[in-house]
């Protein structure tokens, strides 16, 4: 596998370099500036990393295309680091020492933020995660970590408020996967959120990334004295299509809400009708009805990779590179310290998923939230918002 | 839902998880019964079954049949690994012939992604296995996967016993498996009822990997490796070796899983493994060789 993903990144980088050529005739310039990519194209994590890394490829052979940066072209370094901590740290390794990358983007999930973290904050390379959401990741690591995405403090509170407000829902049976860092802390934001806008949790349970069986817990559920309104799931895109077909199997009807973790083709494959009266927050609505600027994103996505965005991690990643690509350009010449201040610097980006600006000293961007429901075994946009009460990260 | 409701669904829930985990459970043990081998390329053997029968259904061959093919289709695999892998190292020593079974997994598991990509894709239930039966109002409810599960597990268990106790293969095996070289000096083919162990062994695989993955909803190359992880805490619990005890084995971790889950707080059923683990741990020490080999040293 990573073999055969170096292979494509070697040709695309090939091919880009061969057109700057064309057009630059000085050797020197044509030299690409390398970003490094790690992607988990296999294990838990693929059906996010996987649409993530074609948004990011369309970006770069659409940069290049107009002329490259700072009259080089770009050029994505990508290793397959297969959901799998040790994986992500020889990947970042081999970024860092031989392939002299100024600048590295990647993951959709905190985990993987974190595993890769400490190597790039010593090295001082500015890093960007497109889909990772935890507000804590900066303070976790440090000052050259780079969220493009908002924090999970933001869409779990616009979750609870939608929950709150939209679905009139006013108790809440709360189930997490403690098996990830990500799923943990949306759970606690949802709950302060949830909470503060008067909201009550009922009950509480737990179970752990890779589980299959969660008869256990829904029987638990359905023993309650008190009947929750809706069930608030902190789940992954593996699990969730398995948890609605096992509660909807045991009779229970209930709305369903969670977080970003949903946007996978998954939901629906795997949930089937279950996932009729599901609602999760992301950064994008990419389905029929979609915004022009996503339209015209899915277009060129379509005619790039042969099928429509799978979820809203395409255009994060295609909108990441585009913002490392714009702090390049502003930093005037591809130094790591000099690119990380450009990037924080960074204000007003319009992008595919919103617009972004880094508050000084802080690395999370503010980006409203897009609330996708379930119906009839289709998504549509349920809500857009930001959120009125965020908990602290 | 009464107290009483609510027990009976969790032991419905008990039974179901534990036919799963007693099925492949009973796999590894046959296998490691005769040959003396932890054959972790167990968990790589259904995820062939369940791939086959994916492919075969989205070529348009109905669930049944296909089910079917993905059985023989892991019996097959079995008897090739067993071939092409174990057979050449069948008397070296026991940390090469469990390398050589860690190596069989990895290839297995590569070849799969580099085949069929590590993406999971939707394992296609036909709707009437979804559907699902409510007793008692609805308070107590179980699907027709549910009930297949046990079903399958029961029918297959009976027709192992029937094998092993009257077949003369079967009772081949059993003489092989206490004692190979006197099995040898009687005159007993070892070639052949190691293979017809592999192929029995692997069939069960094949069920187990279907009914895993119908379970789970989707499929992927690397979906063995949570199953033999269960079925090995269920064959050591049972007895390594005995196929008795990893039938035993299989719902005793089922039951402790679900149980922990129904009747603990879940503040405490979030250390759910960690419990497990620990009991498991405190009972070798107690009974060193499992619930039903009191008195055998495990030796892998």
């Amino acid at each position: 596998m990573i073999t055969l993903t170096r292979r494509n990144t070697l040709g695309l980088g090939l091919g880009a370099a061969a057109a700057a050529l064309l057009t630059s005739r000085t050797a020197g310039a044509a030299d690409p500036i390398k970003i490094g990519y790690p992607a988990n194209l296999t294990g838990i994590q693929a059906s996010l990393d996987g649409p993530m890394l074609n948004g990011a490829k369309l970006a770069a052979s659409e940069i290049n295309d107009a002329g490259g940066v700072l009259g080089r072209p770009i050029e994505l370094v990508v290793y397959d680091s297969k959901s799998d901590a040790t994986t992500i740290s020889t990947v970042a390794s081999q970024l860092i020492d031989s392939d002299k990358v100024v600048g590295i983007i990647g993951f959709a999930d905190s985990d993987s933020v974190l595993a890769i973290g400490p190597q790039v904050q010593t090295a001082k390379i500015p890093f960007i995660t497109p889909g990772a959401t935890s507000p804590k990741l900066p303070s976790q690591i440090g000052d050259d970590i780079f969220l493009a995405a908002f924090g999970d403090n933001v869409q779990a509170a616009v979750g609870a408020e939608f929950a709150l407000n939209k679905l009139k829902a006013k108790t809440c049976y709360l189930l997490t996967d403690i098996g990830a860092e990500y799923t943990t802390l949306l759970s606690d934001y949802f709950v302060s959120a949830f909470e503060h806008g008067g909201g009550k949790i009922l009950e509480r349970d737990t179970y752990k990334t890779g589980d299959k069986t969660f008869t256990a817990q829904i029987a638990k559920l359905k023993a309650m004295p008190e009947k929750p309104d809706f069930i608030f799931s902190s789940s992954l895109a593996e699990e969730i299509g398995l948890i609605l077909k096992q509660l909807r199997q045991a009779g229970i009807t209930l709305p369903v809400v969670g977080g970003d973790g949903y946007d996978s083709p998954l939901l629906i494959e795997v949930g089937g009708e279950a996932a009729n009266d599901t609602y999760f927050t992301t950064h994008a609505f990419v389905g029929e009805g979609a915004s022009p600027k996503v339209k015209a994103f899915s277009e060129a996505y379509k005619k790039a990779t042969g099928k429509e965005p799978e979820n809203a991690f395409a255009p994060l990643g295609y909108d990441t590179v585009k913002l490392m690509a714009d702090a390049i350009k502003r930093a005037g010449e591809p130094d790591p310290a000099k690119i990380r201040d450009a990037l924080a610097a960074t204000s007003g980006l319009e992008g595919v998923t919103g617009t972004i600006t880094y508050r000084p000293g802080v690395s999370v961007p503010d980006k409203s939230v897009s609330v996708i429901g379930v119906k009839d075994g289709k998504l549509f946009l349920a809500d857009e918002a930001a959120p009125s009460f965020v908990a602290e990260p | 839902m009464s107290g009483f409701e609510y027990i009976v669904q969790q032991i419905v829930n008990a039974v179901s998880l534990g036919s799963l985990y007693a099925l492949v459970a009973v796999g590894l043990s046959i296998v490691f019964g005769v040959l003396r081998l932890t054959n972790f390329a167990h968990g790589d053997v259904m995820m062939v079954g369940a791939f086959t029968t994916v492919l075969l259904n989205a070529l348009g061959l109905p669930f049944v049949p296909a089910m079917a093919a993905g059985v023989v289709g892991a019996a097959l695999a079995g008897f090739l690994i067993e071939r092409i892998a174990y057979r050449p190292v069948r008397d070296a020593p026991d940390v090469t012939r469990l390398l050589t079974s860690l190596a069989v997994t990895y290839i297995l598991e590569n070849l799969g992604i580099l085949l069929f990509t590590s993406s999971p894709r939707n394992f296609p239930l036909p709707a009437i296995l979804n559907e699902s039966w409510q007793l008692s109002g609805g308070a107590i409810t179980f699907t027709n996967i549910n009930l297949l599960t046990i079903a399958l597990t029961f029918v297959s268990l009976l027709l192992l016993g029937w094998f092993i106790t009257r077949t003369t293969t079967g009772l081949g095996m059993r003489a092989a498996a206490e004692d190979m070289p006197a099995a040898q000096l009687v005159g007993l083919d070892v070639n052949r009822l190691i293979i017809v162990a592999f192929l029995v062994a692997s069939a069960y695989a094949g069920i187990a990997g279907v009914l895993w993955a119908a379970q789970a909803g989707v499929v992927q190359p690397q979906m063995g490796f949570t199953p033999l992880l269960k079925a090995f805490v269920a064959a050591i619990i049972g007895g390594f070796g005995s196929i008795a005890g990893a039938l035993l084995g299989g719902y005793v971790l089922g039951a402790l899983e679900i149980f922990i889950v129904a009747f603990l707080p879940s503040s405490v059923s979030s250390y759910r493994d960690a419990i497990v683990f620990s009991i498991l741990i405190a009972f070798l020490l107690v009974r060193p060789g499992g619930l039903l080999k009191p008195n055998r040293e495990i030796k892998l």
